[in-house]
């Protein structure tokens, strides 16, 4: 191995360990030098890249699995493996696409998934707010108060921002999808949840919560966050 | 011990061994702390449901990885990168540099990782984060590892160039 070699082997990969760089190096003081260099730009450059990592980032991935899985199993126990083939076999029959799944079923769904966030009381602060929605893309133009959780969820093929608001009444789950522009402004309950799918700047707010009585005060609090109109008939419940 | 909880096992020493190393990797895929976050905790559940395909385990990290990029793919659309042969790069003079490492605080290098073009970024992260090969980068990427060589190559001299100003471009552990 020459120089030249040496030299383009090392920025290729300063830890090559084959005989013919190891022996260059210790013949050739000048090589040796540049590979010390090399050297401490890849410590300097492996340090930068260890980004910070969330706080119990492992707990929190086994959280979710485990959630998951408990779900996967009260399925099979109640006899929802026969339902669930059916469903299967349905969907394939019809040629149903996942992508069909209605918001309603997607939010009660990640609802249940990240159910301990509805007992959280804490607030976030409004740059978080703001941040989450950022990241979506999304430009608010003022922050709502009184939010106890916010994150930037997956929730099917959807990209949302989830939020829990404490209120009086209980918690109201508010699932911002960005991505999904409903045609209706429509209330539904499922799975004992009482929920309302409201289209909304260029995507669709979702509110879910044991009591409606909160929704329009909520809705409307998100329109003006959104800069929308108001929604005829906003009063509906 | 029953299958399910040795599965289990397996499943949380490979959340704990790697889930660090899997955000990094995410975070510079994306560029978001949240989003990677999202990206790790998907590529994790895919794995569990998946966990009996691993045969070995000493391959854990890449098959994860491998889960980890589909998982960003399918939430951004990819390009294929374009690639030059490693036989065709010059190496220049490196006297009239300023290395990078004395410029080189942590943000000024994080702010050059971000700006690097992702065709060369991702093939360094490989092997800077993941300690992978260029012969394993290659097989990952689906490119030959002669373009992985040219890729980190470029990458180091880009990178290098910006953290120097932008005076020069490949002055890099060159020839006196």
């Amino acid at each position: 191995m020459n120089c030249l070699e040496f030299r383009r082997q090392l920025t290729i990969n300063p830890q090559c360990g084959e005989v013919d760089f190891v022996r260059h190096r210790q013949d050739c003081p000048r090589c040796a030098d540049a590979q010390d260099r090399a050297n401490a730009f890849e410590a300097s450059l492996h340090q930068a890249l260890a980004v910070t990592l969330p706080p119990q980032l492992a707990e929190s991935i086994l959280l979710a699995q485990a959630t998951r899985e408990r779900r996967q199993r009260s399925i099979y126990r109640s006899g929802g493996l026969l339902a669930l083939a059916a469903a299967v076999v349905l969907a394939f029959g019809i040629g149903m696409r996942a992508e069909a799944t209605p918001l309603s079923t997607l939010a009660v769904d990640h609802l249940r998934e990240e159910a301990e966030v509805l007992t959280w009381t804490k607030l976030v602060t409004p740059g978080s707010v703001q941040e989450a929605f950022a990241t979506r893309g999304v430009a608010l133009h003022g922050v709502p108060g009184g939010i106890s959780f916010v994150g930037c969820c997956p929730m099917g093929r959807h990209l949302t921002v989830h939020m829990v608001m404490p209120g009086s009444n209980g918690p109201v789950t508010v699932i911002y999808v960005v991505d999904d522009h409903e045609r209706v402004r429509v209330d539904f309950q499922r799975d004992g949840w009482h929920g309302r799918s409201v289209p909304m700047g260029k995507g669709t707010l979702v509110l879910l919560a044991q009591n409606v009585n909160q929704f329009d005060s909520v809705e409307n609090t998100w329109r003006t966050a959104l800069q929308v109109a108001p929604a005829p008939g906003n009063t509906h419940s | 011990m029953s299958a399910v909880s040795s599965k289990q096992r397996q499943f949380d020493a490979l959340v704990r061994s790697l889930s660090g190393d899997l955000f990094r990797y995410g975070y510079w895929l994306c560029g978001d702390h949240t989003l990677a976050h999202d990206l790790v905790q998907e590529t994790f559940l895919r794995a569990w449901r998946a966990l009996d395909d691993l045969r070995d385990t000493t391959a854990a990290k890449a098959w994860l990885i491998t889960i980890l990029r589909r998982e960003h793919a399918r939430l951004y659309e990819r390009k294929m990168p374009q690639f030059t042969d490693v036989d065709d790069i010059d190496v220049a003079d490196e006297r009239e540099t300023h290395m990078p490492e004395f410029a080189g605080e942590e943000n000024v290098i994080r702010n050059a990782m971000r700006k690097l073009d992702a065709k060369y970024r991702e093939p360094l992260l490989m092997q800077v984060l993941g300690g992978f090969s260029c012969d394993e980068i290659a097989r990952e990427l689906k490119i030959t590892p002669a373009a992985v060589m040219t890729q980190v190559f470029r990458a180091r001299q880009k990178l290098k160039t910006m953290l120097s100003g932008g005076a020069q471009e490949a002055a890099i552990h060159e020839l006196p």
